[in-house]
């Protein structure tokens, strides 16, 4: 069932392993090891700067200018949770226009998380999470989804209009830790995705959350033999198969 | 979707050679290969004085090359022929393409065996002369003619001739030889001719049914599954092997997703399918006049969506070589689809692409007095990586004509779509081609069983890459159909 490329690519590999190894293939190999792949999806009201929160934490750059998204884009990077543990994160990043509410509602299914983003500084967005929080979990339906509320632009404290205490109170009551963030000065990006990976890393880990068949939320990755000793590994591994 | 194409898939699984074939045959290549540098390089040496009793071997050689392209040994215009093919190239390997691409329906699954299988077969048990082993022979053949030109009159008549024909190639060609190296790169390309056709051959024997093989959407598993499943398996050799200290060699498929074109494709087929859920819905609601009425239509757009034949001889590698053309073309054909910022993307891969090409190239010349010039693992992992970005956004701004064919319910001509699809395939074919040649150039003084598998590597990607184009493409119908529906439900409304 696999295209030809791939085990034609193999026998090449197995032709050149006689020769020298170097250096710099294993380390951008080592880069691409990690234990699973979480699918995160970022929602929340158009202009309150989730592109431009996904580019900070992917790209460690600010884009002052940036084209709304049309539909959704894709962004992925690895993230340490402990020494040794690499979870890589794809993130799916969907257009808040009204107008795409309809294809974007087509790609809710296959996430395991998501960030839910409000502006601060914009009143109606804090307003609409909870209608973005229906939206969302009507439509990943039978799975279930992790969120983070995520208060976007904090670095634009004087414009506040949606006050700490309310964004919490709200949060708590729907189950969600509560972050803020600011793409331009940098403020808590790394730490909203890795509080959110941790989150769900211990789901996972639980068994609260298991890997299925046709669905994309969680997948295994493949650990080289240095570091599958880890026992989750082995253990959801075993979880896996049967 | 039928049962038919069930049995047929399933027959040619069944044709296919036993698993043991690819490991018992890998002996041979290695054989022919320690056969061919030595002598090579023997004649290297040679080269300052003529070897009269040499001779008969090399034109044993050639006598062997003609009778295995099926032509008759001795005949100046065959010769002659023979040798334009070789030059201005492609001949074979062109058809194969055109083959691959005109029968779009061709599955990545089933084609992906058969053509294992073929590349096995291809490159050892079929007697495939190795790139360096035909470029060793056109330096021969460029040798006797200066043989020839000296007092040698004891050749026969009908070896006079047959060299006499290949002359006039060469001597307009030696001047350019001797600078650029361009033999050992026709060498290559005589080779990848070859595996061209045996591939189309062995196709034709293991599948009759081939043509009739349906595409991707009537498939159980999508595309992007199938890739996903096999980007997997790449990850995990790549990560045994790096537990045993192994090298690696450059992945379409990790690339690919490192592009996010897995991603892209997974989203477009979501879209697709829901799509299709759609259109089936809506044609059950409706009776009559109006349902007749309506798949008629929907058969209309259906019909758009036939490939244009896209004939790769008219693919020139030296043609367009900073992509300019193809540029231009390109941008006139996405005018219309409101996806500028995803076709500059598009754009900017290719540029890459096209630099990455003159890069190698001008190491090459410089190698003479540097010894900076690419190993062959570099140029290979460049064209790869090119490959798998223009894949990747060439399936992104699908994607992103899908999305904005939906919410816009614009009227997105199937005709725009499918010209596209051509140019894009044609742009790939001619990198993959450039590639090659940087690859031949770079890997002169390889040994061939290193560097046979880089190259067709190259092409079989190339190939792939085409196939994933076009199956992006088909995706793109329900959403076309759907939208013209929905075009229709407002037009009556008002």
């Amino acid at each position: 069932m696999f295209p030809f490329c791939f085990t034609y690519a193999n026998t090449c590999r197995k032709q050149t392993d006689a020769h020298t190894h170097t250096h710099r293939a294993r380390s951008r190999v080592m880069e691409a090891i990690w234990l699973y792949q979480f699918r995160l999806i970022v929602i929340g009201d158009s202009t309150v700067g989730k592109s431009c929160l996904i580019r900070r934490f992917t790209e460690g750059r600010f884009a002052q200018v940036s084209d709304p998204t049309v539909g959704v884009d894709f962004f992925s990077r690895l993230v340490e949770i402990e020494p040794g543990k690499r979870i890589k994160l794809q993130i799916w990043d969907t257009a808040g226009q009204e107008r795409f509410r309809s294809i974007t509602r087509a790609y809710y299914r296959n996430s395991v998380g998501g960030l839910l983003l409000f502006d601060i500084t914009n009143r109606r967005s804090f307003q609409n999470v909870h209608d973005w929080l229906e939206e969302a979990r009507s439509h990943v339906q039978p799975h279930s989804i992790v969120f983070l509320l995520v208060g976007h632009k904090c670095d634009l404290e004087p414009q506040r209009q949606v006050s700490r205490q309310e964004a919490e109170k709200l949060a708590g009551a729907y189950g969600m830790r509560y972050v803020e963030t600011s793409a331009r000065d940098a403020i808590n990006v790394e730490h909203a995705f890795t509080e959110l990976t941790r989150d769900i890393f211990a789901l996972v880990r639980s068994g609260d959350i298991t890997i299925q068949e046709g669905w994309e939320g969680v997948k295994s990755g493949f650990v080289p033999n240095v570091v599958h000793s880890s026992e989750e590994v082995t253990k959801s591994d075993r979880r896996c198969l049967c | 979707m039928s049962d038919g194409e069930d049995s047929c898939t399933a027959a040619t699984e069944g044709s296919t050679s036993p698993p043991g074939t690819p490991d018992m045959s890998l002996p041979v290549a290695m054989d022919t290969s320690t056969d061919v540098a030595p002598t090579r390089r023997a004649r290297r040496r040679a080269e300052s004085q003529p070897e009269i009793e040499e001779t008969p071997k090399q034109q044993q050689q050639q006598q062997q090359q003609q009778e295995e392209k099926g032509e008759e040994p001795g005949q100046a215009s065959s010769q002659s022929s023979q040798s334009s093919v070789a030059h201005t190239g492609w001949g074979y390997w062109g058809s194969w393409g055109k083959s691959i691409l005109s029968t779009a329906t061709a599955t990545v699954a089933t084609v992906g065996q058969g053509l294992t299988q073929v590349m096995e077969k291809a490159e050892t048990s079929l007697g495939i002369p190795s790139p360096t082993e035909l470029s060793a022979q056109l330096e021969e053949e460029h040798r006797q003619d200066v043989v020839m030109d000296g007092s040698n009159e004891a050749d026969t008549a009908d070896d006079l001739s047959a060299v006499g024909g290949a002359m006039g190639m060469l001597s307009s060609l030696s001047s350019v030889v001797q600078s650029t190296g361009k033999t050992v790169i026709s060498g290559g390309l005589d080779a990848l001719e070859f595996i061209g056709k045996k591939t189309m051959d062995v196709i034709a024997e293991g599948d009759p049914g081939f043509k009739k093989t349906k595409g991707l959407m009537s498939r159980n598993a999508t595309l992007s599954q199938v890739l996903r499943e096999a980007k997997e398996r790449e990850q995990l050799q790549t990560t045994e092997s790096d537990a045993s200290e192994k090298k690696t060699v450059a992945h379409y498929g990790v690339m690919f997703d490192d592009f996010q074109g897995l991603s892209h494709l997974e989203a477009l087929e979501i879209l697709s399918r829901e799509s299709e859920a759609k259109v089936r819905s809506v044609l059950t609601t409706l009776s009559g006049d109006e349902l007749l009425q309506l798949r008629d239509e929907l058969d209309f757009i259906k019909d758009s969506f036939a490939l244009v034949e896209f004939d790769d001889e008219d693919v020139d590698e030296k043609k367009d070589e900073d992509g300019s053309e193809f540029e231009k073309e390109f941008m006139e054909a996405v005018e219309g689809l409101s996806v500028s910022a995803t076709a500059h993307k598009l754009m900017t891969a290719c540029r890459s692409a096209c630099t990455n090409v003159s890069i190698t190239n001008q190491r090459k010349e410089e190698e003479e007095s540097e010894r900076t010039t690419h190993s062959v693992e570099e140029v290979h992992a460049a064209a790869i990586r090119s490959l798998a970005e223009l894949t990747a956004r060439s399936i992104e701004l699908f994607h992103k004509v899908a999305e904005t064919t939906l919410f816009s319910g614009g009227c997105t001509e199937a005709s725009v779509l499918s010209q596209l699809t051509v140019l894009l395939c044609k742009e790939l074919s001619l990198l993959s081609k450039r590639f090659t040649s940087c690859l031949t150039a770079a890997g002169a003084n390889e040994k061939a069983d290193v560097l046979n598998p880089l190259i067709t590597g190259v092409f079989l990607e190339a190939s792939n890459s085409a196939s994933y184009i076009q199956d992006a493409f088909l995706l793109l119908l329900p959403i076309l159909q759907i939208s013209h529906i929905k075009r229709n439900a407002e037009a009556s409304q008002q």
